[in-house]
């Protein structure tokens, strides 16, 4: 008896403290979300030794009135919310009530704030005690001074990493939220000097370009997905651009910052095969949602929310990646310092997919004949469509393309062009055409056309025009089983047990005719005989993990593997004379892959000099 | 087209012509080999970036019917199911007929096997060479001429002339040069020809090599025929046609030195086994490096050290050392390559010094030659 009693508020405070107030970062997140929620539009953020020393946040919020500051710091105080019904339509950053007070019990702290009516409340504690309660200059907002962080918990104190790392964690807060809130002006110090600025026009871009830097912002493009009950607005980098962490994925819901490892998934398997392994893109989404399709309230911290429709979620975030870069040229060109693009631009006649060019090639060529060469007729054929087309469109032999899609802001409306379009057919085409000028090292090709010179890959491009073949094809097994003379057996939980048990039907479709076998056990007697001998186990349990996880069994997911070592395989090799007519032949099939872009191993296939480019480094353009 | 024909006639021709078929391609129909079916016979054909081989097999040979051709056509079928149909077939003969779409039925005894075929219409066509300058080589000797040089071609596509033979015809004299920048191999080889006729083509290594495995050990004559881009080997019943390197031969008469400050006479047999052994340690280091050492009374000492296994010295009795003493090392491998092919059983070897090109030659022969660079030590 007596053994149990009620801690005291000053303990619990301090016990929270544990949760809420981990390092110098967390106050400064919990402050400035404090500050947006008060409608702030400026916050500025001013910290000495990494914010051990001190941290002092002014904005210009809506302030609090004299007992609302001095409630403010009690345990589950807040403005917030008022019942159970606005626990699950969370629409501020805050909520919990914990913050201030869990600050207040590990710090001292001095609250200076105002409504702008009247004068202003000056209150200062020390470790949760009040020690300091007067009046002050009445000007609107509120400003907070933090200081000695963890004076009274030495053990906390005692494992603060250094400076450094302290202050990447502020500034990798702050950027976080100033991401989420491109209206807000955040202005980040250390000891006097500026760390972070942001305009707070509203663009992202801006925040954007001040967080990584100009070059970074300009190869990031938007994006923009909708369903019932989503929005999804965002930049992503360009593939070309890439990190070697993960960090640099802000995923972004209603205002806060948020973790979710699914939805980190999902923006890299849109980026799927786009990049190099091991290496992830700067991408911001920022998604609405309806307040109550999201449970923030999982953890102090609020980093990790827990979404209602995750999966229509992140199938919305694949697609709008997949098809943001579906839409672009993705050849990475070579930049020399600025390149000041030209302002007009005078548009061009360009030869229809000009199938004359290639002569016909060396080894085919009729010597001392006085008698025509003789094309390919495989290449004659195509000409003779094309033929078709122009007279059945104009008697011209040119047609117009568009010159330099990239540059696209050009004021030309006057300049129509004089109609016809043979290019139609190939608007699904997403490199121009290329006409090759030769081999280097017997592993490039360069090939040039009006819009400059293009370095490719021979290998690469290869590889991804068989990957799209192999990838279809791999799809496709046939229904062929082999039995088995010693059944397999797996086990797995009882939770994992009625799902497969629920899915055993898309299972069986693919040949894996899984057995009730006592108690969460299944034995699998035959398996398909494409399975790569050794490899059984290892797939069954891939795809009994693929319906745990997705409902749904991937066949070609499973075989991509095998699709891209196929396609590796039966691919050219570097150090390999080609052929003129072999080299217009793979440019003309890399032209019509969906994705000519990045090897399946995330390379990039074709680099691109710009003739302006080229004509600035021989200094022929200043 | 309709045909019936010999199985091992056609199988030897449809193995030719696959030398030229390469699995990796990037213009599909090359991976096929054509059959065209007339009535003087069966003409297979393989191409790829490098060369195209043309095999025929005519109707009838020696008094034996070989072929018969009922119906004249042409057909494009894919190699590497061709080749491996026509070599397991269980008969004698093949039965071979070109139905719609191009759907080829292969039939020998009771097995049939139906092919998905390709228009022969779409398959490029053949060099046309005219015939005009002819020069003629021996069988067994264009083999030998070319398993003198190209192994010392280069294999890698930085500096693609070099992975050529340089083949200059001057004076009746044909002289094969090819250097992979590291050593250099020459041959010299009298040819017959009726004209005044002079040349200087580079034809890729890999070419030659795959025209030596498909040439047979005879004395019969090949023909040759060089164009501006092309080089044409004719036998009987086979055209080999390879592409030419575009470019300029480096100048490498002013490679070979003159004269020598060390010559050294070898038994070939001896010292190649010499260096076999000192290059099982030397293998093991990066660069598979050995040391010759001049000694008294006619010695050689050859030696390799590889820090981490161990090091192997070995003496061998030369014929005799004039000149200076020397220490040189060079590459276990350049030089076993340049014994391998030389002729004779006594090689002379001149130095002219530890940094310098070294020459190898028969003793008694002044048709071949092999250069080696040493490899400096400090």
């Amino acid at each position: 008896m007596g053994k149990i009693r009620k801690l005291d508020d000053y303990l619990s405070n301090k016990i929270a403290a544990g949760e809420v107030v981990e390092r110098p970062a967390s106050v400064v997140k919990e402050l400035v979300e404090n500050a947006l929620d008060a409608n702030s539009t400026v916050i500025e953020i001013e910290l000495e030794e990494a914010g051990l020393a001190s941290i002092r946040i002014v904005d210009n919020g809506e302030g609090m009135e004299e007992d609302d500051c001095l409630i403010a710091f009690e345990r589950h105080a807040t403005s917030k919310i008022k019942d159970e019904h606005d626990l699950f339509r969370i629409r501020t950053l805050g909520f919990r009530g914990e913050a201030l007070p869990s600050i207040a019990s590990v710090s001292e702290v001095e609250v200076k704030t105002s409504t702008g009516n009247g004068a202003g409340t000056l209150i200062c504690l020390k470790g949760g005690e009040l020690v300091k309660h007067e009046r002050t200059n009445s000007r609107k907002g509120t400003e907070i001074t933090v200081s000695n962080l963890f004076f009274n918990t030495p053990a906390r104190l005692k494992y603060m990493k250094t400076v450094h790392t302290e202050l990447g964690h502020i500034t990798d807060v702050v950027n976080r939220l100033a991401l989420a809130h491109p209206h807000v002006s955040f202005r980040l110090r250390h000891h006097g000097k500026q760390l972070l600025y942001t305009s707070g026009n509203g663009d992202v871009r801006h925040v954007l370009a001040s967080i990584y830097g100009m070059d970074v912002a300009k190869k990031m493009i938007p994006i923009h997905a909708e369903s019932i009950d989503f929005i999804v607005n965002g930049y992503i980098s360009l593939p070309e651009v890439t990190r070697a962490s993960r960090n640099y994925m802000s995923t972004i819901v209603n205002g806060r910052y948020v973790r979710n490892i699914p939805l980190a998934k999902a923006i890299e398997s849109g980026y799927h095969t786009l990049l190099p392994i091991g290496r992830y893109p700067i991408v911001l989404l920022s998604i609405e949602m309806d307040p109550i399709l999201v449970d923030v309230n999982v953890h102090p911290a609020k980093l990790e929310v827990r979404f209602s429709k995750e999966a229509e979620l992140n199938e919305l975030v694949e697609n709008a990646i997949r098809q943001a870069f579906q839409a672009k040229t993705l050849i990475p060109e070579i930049t020399a310092s600025h390149p000041a693009s030209p302002k007009t631009e005078q548009r061009a006649f360009s030869f229809t997919h000009s199938i004359k060019e290639p002569a016909p090639l060396s080894l085919f060529e009729q010597k001392g004949n006085n008698e025509q060469n003789v094309p390919l007729p495989a290449v004659k054929k195509d000409e003779q469509t094309n033929d078709d087309i122009e007279l059945y469109e104009a008697p011209v032999e040119f047609a117009v393309v568009e010159e330099n899609r990239q540059k696209e802001e050009r004021v030309e409306k006057e300049i129509e062009p004089p109609k016809p379009h043979v290019e139609q057919e190939n608007v699904h085409e997403r490199i121009p055409p290329l006409y090759p000028i030769g081999q280097m090292h017997g592993t490039y090709i360069l090939a040039q056309n009006e819009n400059g010179l293009y370095i490719i890959d021979q290998h690469a491009a290869q590889e991804r025009i068989k990957y799209e073949y192999f990838r279809e094809k791999v799809g496709e097994v046939a229904s062929e089983v082999q039995q088995l003379l010693v059944p397999l057996t797996f086990q797995y939980a009882s939770n994992e047990y009625v799902l497969i048990e629920a899915h055993r039907s898309e299972l069986a479709e693919c040949g894996v005719f899984l057995e009730s076998f006592g108690h969460n056990t299944f034995i699998v007697r035959e398996h398909p005989s494409w399975f790569p001998k050794g490899k059984e186990v290892e797939i069954i349990e891939e795809m009994i993990q693929q319906v745990l996880d997705m409902k749904k069994v991937d066949l070609k997911q499973l075989r991509e593997q095998a699709a891209i070592i196929m396609s590796c395989k039966q691919s050219i090799k570097a150090n390999q004379h080609l052929r003129h007519d072999e080299m217009f032949a793979l440019l003309e099939s890399l032209r019509k892959a969906a994705d000519p872009f990045t090897c399946p191993h995330g390379r990039p296939i074709i680099i691109h000099f710009s003739t302006y480019e080229l004509e600035k480094m021989f200094k022929r353009v200043m | 087209m309709r045909l019936t024909i010999q199985r091992d006639h056609l199988v030897r021709s449809v193995q030719d012509v696959m030398k030229a078929v390469s699995s990796r391609t990037t213009i599909p129909i090359l991976s096929g080999i054509k059959i065209v079916a007339n009535d003087q016979g069966v003409t297979l054909t393989g191409s790829d970036s490098d060369i195209s081989i043309e095999s025929f097999i005519p109707v009838e040979e020696d008094e034996k019917i070989i072929a018969e051709v009922s119906q004249p056509g042409s057909i494009v079928l894919q190699a590497r199911f061709f080749a491996e149909i026509v070599k397991k077939l269980p008969q004698d003969t093949v039965e071979i007929e070109v139905g719609n779409q191009f759907v080829t039925v292969i039939r020998s005894g009771k097995a049939e096997f139906s092919l998905n075929g390709l228009d022969a219409e779409e398959y490029p066509r053949l060099p046309q060479i005219k015939e005009e300058h002819v020069f003629k080589l021996p069988t067994d000797l264009l083999k030998t001429l070319i398993r003198q040089t190209v192994f010392a071609v280069s294999t890698s596509e930085t500096r693609p002339i070099l992975t050529g033979v340089n083949w200059k015809l001057e004076n009746g004299e044909l002289i094969c040069i090819a250097t992979d920048s590291h050593r250099l191999a020459l041959r010299k080889a009298k040819v017959e020809t009726d004209h005044h006729l002079s040349y200087n083509v580079v034809i890729p290594g890999k070419s030659l090599n795959e025209l030596s495995k498909i040439l047979d050990d005879s004395n019969e004559s090949v023909e040759i025929v060089i164009t501006e881009n092309q080089v044409l080997f004719k036998t009987k019943h086979l055209l080999f046609f390879s592409r030419l390197l575009d470019g300029n031969y480096p100048d490498t008469s002013r490679l070979i030195p003159a004269d020598s400050q060390t010559d050294v006479i070898v038994n070939s047999k001896e010292f190649f086994q010499a260096i076999d052994r000192a290059s099982l340690l030397a293998r093991e280091g990066r660069n598979n490096v050995v040391k010759l050492t001049t000694l008294q009374d006619g010695i050689i000492e050859i030696s390799s050290i590889s820090p981490e296994i161990g090091k192997v010295t070995e003496e061998i009795q030369s014929e005799s050392i004039t000149g200076e003493e020397l220490k040189i090392s060079f590459s276990a491998k350049y030089m076993m390559d340049a014994l391998k092919a030389l002729e004779g059983t006594e090689i002379k070897i001149s130095f002219t010094g530890a940094m310098r090109p070294f020459i190898l030659r028969p003793l008694h022969s002044d048709s071949m030659l092999q250069l080696i660079l040493p490899v400096r030590t400090y």
